[in-house]
């Protein structure tokens, strides 16, 4: 069973691995879009699948890191990936700031305070905040990412460090997963109360998904600025945040394979569908509901945990 | 299932590659969907018609003409997709877009692919000072247009003058241009400066502010949705200041949803309409897209990416080519007062429309626009 | 003679500009709350539908848009150019409202029943989706350039009194509004269909127990709400005369906020809420800053939900247990 899985994981990361040596820059570059939302996604799905908060204003922690990154490379010319942790720890800092005061608010009342957030750091970028922004036009001129001098420019190039950061990215989560603080989240989300009850500081436990799913979203909005080397507020709106969480809740929340699976489906099908030009966002809200009654648990839903139990002739108890 | 998908597209495109060789092809990026539908999906009607009539009359150099269109949704990473997805189509050249942000992060693809790309609508003057080879625009930019707001604003003898804008990148432009050209002037004052929300629809918050600032003049520069309101509710508030406008609220629709009696004194800055032009292609190309769609077209833009059309399939005629460094160098050093919809184009070396384009224009009592002198 | 020549002709400047302020108050006070008697309508079908199914209904801004756009379907077509105004008015209401009210049944039907059982954050998705679907076919079937209503159905009179200058046609819309929402918290309150859709919002189980047939109660939300937002586009179209296929959004915004403001699930609240959040947000923007006024207005909420968290009047939700 688990050799199956691995040869699965080790094919298809083949497949993607070999796959901008036979298409066009368009799909390579639709990849790497596939590639940026599957990494925003999962630090979502820390955030709403694992610790099951409702946040559908992740695009102003999007936001906070691509501009952090633009701002700063364009003003002091750091080279853009040396920043990749200065946009995680602002982003980080800002959820923590920004979460501390609401988060033990009730789950639909979180969900209205996320739009509120989304749409506050929006309004302040288009407004030039601090007049740092750029206002509507934006920040231009930002560099392209270079790894020990080797200029990252044409899509094939991003391809790779992309999917490389997003194959950190399924490694480090996967494993957050089976740590201590992954099996907080998830009794955290399984029953709050109980877990109260069994001495797990919720509270705490909330604020470091979210800490955590900002930082990597802020990350995930440097290697953007980087990749269109200009960024506007017009990127990061409430639609924005409505397609993370739909690729989250689709794919399956809480399921690592389910979340890449749904930001292919999600990104891809309305390039798959551009011939049918207006009605294309016609065709994806019906898919929408569609595969929500049909398959509501999402597509690769997560499995219940399995824990082996020493002793046991049949390998196995599911908690 | 990804492996038959990857399969699957890679035969596709090698088919597609094999068929091709045989129409000129000309891309269309606009938005056909998002928040500017309305200005994409007419910027390709504009096209459709163009191309109808270019193709009914032999094509150019023997060759049909094929429109691509691709939606760039008004954002700035679809519209690079749809920049991807047209340098792969084998594309001479692509119209558009419409935003400058937009357009801007599309400019380096076509740039790096050598695709001439001709801006109807994106009038940031960033755009043009990258040092683009192959960037063009029909649209002139900011600067330009303030200095004509600004002359019109002087002439009218304004003392006290209001100006609002709604924080888009072409309005805060327009707006920011006016502002620092009249600061050189000495004898207008800017009491009121700041922002709406666009796609609103009350605005009497706003203009009761901007009344308690007693400006004799309103010069707005966003879109002609907005002004139509503003216009309205500034007449039932029985303020009677009089507005100006930039040429984005140039539209037919404008007096409709103002009302004939608001609009009526109501100015604005525009290239000149394609009934002020005296030319026959302009006069015939509106009667043929009213003959098709029903009504005449609304925004000045799309009327830009019909000249950008024009203008780059005349090219084409007199090099006898599709290669765009021959294309470019024509349109820098060639092409001098092309009789275009919207007045006479030439490019200059940064690639901008030169020329005197805007002018200005005022509503009568009729709701007709007529042109000042 | 008018207020403000009295005063003008009064010694003291100091008294006249406080009086020119206080009248920019009012005025700006005024303003807020014609569009915030808009935003009322619009958050009762928010509220209704999250007091009983505890959903956000996302869609509910696509029927208020819808709403608009039908009325100038039926307004312009051959049904209504021989009517009066006020005949023609009150028929349009009825019609738009019915229509929408099936609109909203139907959206229940095919988005939200299905999932029912599920979690809640399915229901959020298929919410999204639809809002997405709807939007898009208002702009497939009527375009995408902005619509306009025609514009001699309301009177085009003003009032003007003590600085006061309201056109008679706003004063109208706040008091439609204000009428609507009266007669909806006398259903709510005095009916029994109205007793029941507030027992099987504060408690779905209890309700079924009491005898109350629930899916028949969800049904009249679904219908009641959307009419009232159908309703409240009616008049948006009626009163400002210009209709875009993306006006939901940020009225939907808004008036969701109004309705968490003044308590989820609690109907006199949304009203409250609604009215109180347009005020907020007028002064907000003329007294704070016009180009942040929306953030403000967020702000506003998350203060109050920091600080109180379940609203200005208490919520009344459905207790999943």
């Amino acid at each position: 069973m688990k050799n199956r899985k691995l040869v699965v994981i080790a094919g298809s990361a083949a497949v993607l691995a070999a796959a901008p040596l036979f298409l066009d820059a368009y799909w390579t570059d639709v990849l790497n879009n596939i590639g940026i939302y599957a990494v925003l996604a999962l630090s979502l799905n820390l955030i709403v699948g694992h610790a099951g908060l409702f946040n559908l204003g992740h695009a102003a922690f999007y936001a906070v890191g691509a501009y952090t990154a633009a701002i700063l490379n364009t003003t002091y010319h750091i080279p853009v990936l040396a920043l990749l942790p200065v946009c995680g720890f602002t982003s980080g800092l800002f959820a923590l700031l920004a979460a501390r005061p609401i988060i033990h608010l009730r789950g639909d009342y979180l969900c209205i305070v996320t739009i509120g957030i989304g749409e506050i750091v929006r309004i302040a970028l288009i407004n030039n905040i601090f007049g740092i922004t750029g206002g509507d036009n934006g920040i231009f001129g930002i560099s392209r990412p270079s790894v020990f001098g080797y200029v990252i420019r044409s899509p094939q190039q991003f391809f790779y460090l992309i999917w490389i950061f997003a194959g950190i990215t399924v490694i480090l989560f996967h494993l957050l997963e089976y740590s201590r603080v992954g099996r907080a989240l998830n009794y955290l989300r399984e029953d709050e109360v109980a877990a109260e009850g069994s001495g797990i500081d919720t509270a705490h436990y909330k604020l470091v998904a979210l800490v955590l799913g900002a930082a990597w979203a802020g990350m995930a909005g440097n290697i953007y600025a980087a990749k269109m080397s200009i960024i506007s507020p017009g990127s990061f709106s409430f639609w924005e945040s409505v397609l993370m969480f739909a690729i989250v809740i689709l794919g399956g929340a809480g399921s690592i394979p389910g979340v890449l699976l749904g930001a292919f489906l999600i990104i891809g099908m309305p390039e798959v569908f551009r011939q049918f030009a207006s009605a294309r966002m016609l065709i994806f809200g019906a898919a929408m509901v569609a595969m929500m009654i049909f398959r509501t648990q999402g597509l690769l839903p997560a499995r219940p945990r399995k824990y082996r139990l020493a002793g046991l002739p049949s390998g196995g108890v599911e908690t | 299932m990804k492996k038959s998908v990857f399969l699957l597209l890679s035969i596709c495109f090698a088919a597609s590659a094999v068929l091709a060789a045989g129409p000129v092809k000309i891309g269309l990026m606009g938005p056909i969907t998002g928040s500017w539908a309305s200005e994409g999906q007419e910027m390709k009607q504009v096209l459709d018609v163009l191309v109808e009539e270019l193709n009914a009359g032999g094509g150019v150099n023997g060759l049909k003409v094929q429109v691509m269109t691709e939606d760039d949704g008004g954002d700035p990473r679809t519209a690079a997709l749809a920049a991807q997805r047209l340098a792969t189509m084998d594309v001479t050249a692509v119209i558009g877009t419409y935003g400058s942000a937009i357009t801007e992060a599309t400019q380096n693809i076509y740039n790096e692919t050598k695709i001439i790309q001709i801006v109807n609508g994106s009038t940031a003057i960033r755009l043009t000072e990258k040092g683009l080879k192959y960037f063009f625009r029909t649209c002139p930019r900011d600067d330009e247009q303030a200095k004509v707001a600004a002359g019109a604003i002087g002439k009218l003898g304004v003392k006290k003058l209001a100006i609002l804008h709604d924080n888009s990148t072409y309005a805060k432009g327009l707006a920011d241009e006016t502002r620092g050209v009249l600061a050189n002037e000495k004898g207008v004052e800017i009491v009121f400066f700041d922002s709406l929300t666009p796609k609103e629809q009350d605005y009497t918050t706003i203009l009761t502010k901007m009344k308690a600032a007693n400006p004799d003049f309103v010069f707005f520069t966003g879109y002609y949705g907005e002004a139509g309101l503003l216009l309205k509710q500034k007449r039932e508030m029985g303020w009677d200041v009089s507005f100006m406008g930039g040429d984005a609220t140039n539209n037919p629709d404008l007096v409709k949803a103002a009302g004939t009696d608001a609009a009526t004194g109501f100015y604005f800055t525009s290239a000149p309409l394609p009934k002020d032009l005296p030319s026959k292609e302009a006069v015939e190309f509106v009667a043929s897209f009213a003959k098709k769609y029903g009504n005449p077209p609304g925004s000045i833009y799309s009327v830009l990416a019909g000249d950008g059309f024009r203008v780059l399939t005349y090219a084409i005629a007199q090099t006898k080519t599709t290669d765009p460094d021959k294309l470019a160098s024509y349109l820098y050093t060639e092409l001098k007062d092309f009789p275009a919809l919207s007045g006479k184009i030439s490019f200059n070396e940064k690639g901008d429309r030169i020329g005197e384009v805007y002018k200005v224009y005022k509503i009568n009592s009729e709701g007709e626009f007529i042109l000042q002198p | 003679m008018h207020a403000r020549e009295l005063v003008s002709a009064a010694p003291g400047a100091n008294a006249f500009v406080r009086i020119k302020d206080m009248e920019l108050f009012a005025q700006q006070f005024t303003n807020g709350l014609a569009v915030g008697g808009v935003y009322a309508l619009i958050a009762l079908g928010y509220t209704m539908v999250y007091g009983v199914l505890k959903l956000i209904n996302f869609a509910h801004s696509d029927l208020f848009t819808l709403g608009a756009y039908l009325g100038l379907t039926l307004i312009t077509s051959w049904l209504f150019s021989g009517l009066g105004p006020l005949w023609g008015t009150a028929l349009l209401a009825l019609m738009v409202m019915g229509m929408i009210a099936l609109m909203g049944a139907l959206l229940d039907r095919v988005a939200y029943r299905p999932l029912r059982e599920s979690p809640r954050l399915s229901a959020v998705v298929s919410a999204l989706g639809a809002s997405i679907f709807l939007q898009n076919a208002i702009m497939l079937i009527y375009g995408a350039r902005n619509q306009v209503y025609p514009q001699n159905i309301l009177p085009r009179m003003a009032l003007s009194a003590f600085g006061f200058h309201i056109p008679l046609s706003r004063l109208l819309v706040l008091c439609a509004s204000l009428a609507m929402m009266g007669a909806l918290y006398f259903f709510i309150q005095k009916t029994r269909i109205g007793t029941a859709i507030r027992a099987a919002a504060i408690d779905q189980g209890a309700a079924r127990l009491m005898g109350i047939d629930v899916n028949r109660v969800i049904l009249m939300v679904f219908m009641i709400g959307p009419a009232m937002g159908g309703a409240a586009g009616l008049l948006v179209g009626l009163y400002y005369g210009q209709i875009n296929f993306t006006m939901g959004w940020a009225y939907g915004s808004k008036a969701f906020t109004a309705a968490i403001l003044g308590g989820i699930g609690n109907i006199p609240g949304a009203m409250v809420g609604g009215l109180l959040l347009g005020i907020i947000e007028s002064l907000a923007a003329a007294y704070v800053s016009l180009a942040y006024k929306d953030a403000i207005a967020f702000l506003v909420l998350i203060l109050i939900l920091v600080l109180r968290p379940t609203g200005l009047l208490g919520e009344r939700v459905a207790e999943k247990v």
